[in-house]
């Protein structure tokens, strides 16, 4: 996937030499000031999703209990010739922590990440009304969760 | 009298008033079989769609089928309407609405389960969040099978219910027989989260099932020490060959306020987010 060269020069300054299709993954402390830079400068104003995946404790590889956030933004074409350029990233969240919200910088985030928050349990640090947004209201858990079994008890008959 | 009371199932308005007046059960019959004719011969229909039998709803209203022929017409409120036709997955988050709109329906009502998610589930069964067939929280007339069911299919199931109401009307109507397997089913009552009559073992067992894998609830009892939570993550996951460490980054070309903001702690990132 081929990017401009405004794209390249803005991940360069954060660090990143490649960026793979699935996108980059950056540091958490790094994102706000990506997020920024990105619409502000480089005109990425749409904001396409923000998808989380929670990954359980590998013992054999060491990794702690975690989530995949993956965002994913688009810049529409301009009059000047501008092609559409989409730029998606990523960043791990370990279980017990918070990531930054992105709901200050683009309002499509807000229920993007009130979504994730109610299915996977992502926290995001700053986000201005953090509900569950799917499940009922009551509902223990967060039903995407590797450790959500399939038979957890359920009582529908409310 | 035409019919005896007792053996009566159905509301009969206009019973009390004819009851009392000596020598009108001919006028009795004769009420009785209008009222039966006309409201079988103008159920309108609320229709609850909230998945893809709501298109097959759709095309059961539009001109090919035209269920307005048969004297069935599509309302959106719930107090003009005499059949609710659920039509669709119902969740575990849209039971509760459900079953207000159909107490907000005015007598006499009737229900048709239209497709197999509204009639069991279906493959959507055993999910968490969908409750498995709407007859476990409210009464349902006719089913209609299907998946989804034709156009047809659902105008049989309008004119099954018709002979239903001429039935219950006339005073011929039968109850079926609940089959041996299912007579002994019944939809649990549990309080909802929060309310000082559930017992505090219902939350205990779920909370515990949802954590960890294949540990059954029983093995909880009251007073017994907290969950155990999932250990807190001892460092940080590691990082593809793509991410460099902050120290050994490129050197910072231009927008010193972007790189200012980009040292942040996420902790003060997101504060001013």
């Amino acid at each position: 996937m081929a990017h401009p060269e405004d794209v390249i020069a803005l991940c360069r300054r954060f660090g990143i030499e490649e960026i793979p299709d699935e996108g980059p993954v950056v540091e958490r402390r790094d994102v706000l000031a990506l997020a920024r830079a990105l619409k502000e400068e480089l005109g990425f104003l749409f904001f396409v999703y923000c998808a989380a995946t929670h990954y359980p404790a590998d013992e054999k590889a060491g990794l702690p209990d975690r989530t995949l956030v993956a965002y994913r933004v688009r810049r529409l074409p301009s009059s000047n010739g501008r092609p559409t350029e989409t730029f998606p990233f990523q960043l791990w969240v370990p279980t017990g922590e918070s990531t930054p919200s992105l709901a200050g910088i683009w309002a499509g985030a807000d229920w993007q990440e009130r979504e994730q928050f109610d299915l996977v349990g992502t926290v995001f640090e700053g986000h201005p009304d953090l509900r569950r947004l799917m499940m009922p209201e009551d509902w223990p858990g967060h039903p995407l969760r590797r450790e959500y079994a399939i038979e957890t008890q359920h009582y529908p008959w409310r | 009298m035409a019919v005896k009371r007792e053996e009566e199932t159905f509301e009969r308005p206009a019973f009390d008033v004819f009851e009392r007046m000596p020598g009108l059960d001919v006028g009795l019959t004769t009420a009785e079989k209008l009222l039966s004719w006309g409201a079988r011969n103008s159920l309108w229909l609320f229709p609850m769609a909230t998945s893809c039998c709501g298109i097959e709803f759709m095309a059961t209203a539009a001109s090919r089928f035209d269920v307005d022929r048969i004297g069935s017409i599509a309302r959106g409120t719930p107090r003009q309407c005499d059949v609710m036709v659920i039509a669709g997955t119902i969740t575990v988050k849209m039971a509760p609405r459900v079953k207000r709109l159909w107490d907000q329906m005015p007598e006499p009502k009737w229900a048709i389960a239209m497709g197999s998610c509204a009639i069991s589930g279906d493959f959507y069964r055993d999910i968490y969040s969908v409750v498995p067939g709407v007859d476990t929280f409210m009464p349902i007339d006719v089913y209609v099978p299907g998946c989804p069911p034709n156009p047809d299919h659902l105008l049989m199931g309008i004119r099954r219910l018709q002979e239903k109401i001429r039935a219950k009307m006339e005073g011929k109507w039968v109850a079926p027989e609940p089959r041996p397997d299912i007579a002994g089913l019944r939809a649990p009552s549990i309080p909802r989260v929060g309310d000082p009559d559930r017992p505090p073992e219902l939350d205990q067992a779920q909370l515990l099932a949802s954590m960890s894998l294949g540990l059954g609830g029983e093995e909880r009892r009251a007073g017994a020490p907290p969950l155990p939570r999932p250990p807190a993550p001892t460092g940080q996951p590691a990082a593809p060959a793509t991410m460099k460490q902050p120290d050994e980054r490129a050197p910072q070309t231009g927008a010193s306020g972007s790189s200012d903001g980009a040292k942040k702690g996420s902790s003060e990132g997101g504060a001013d987010a």
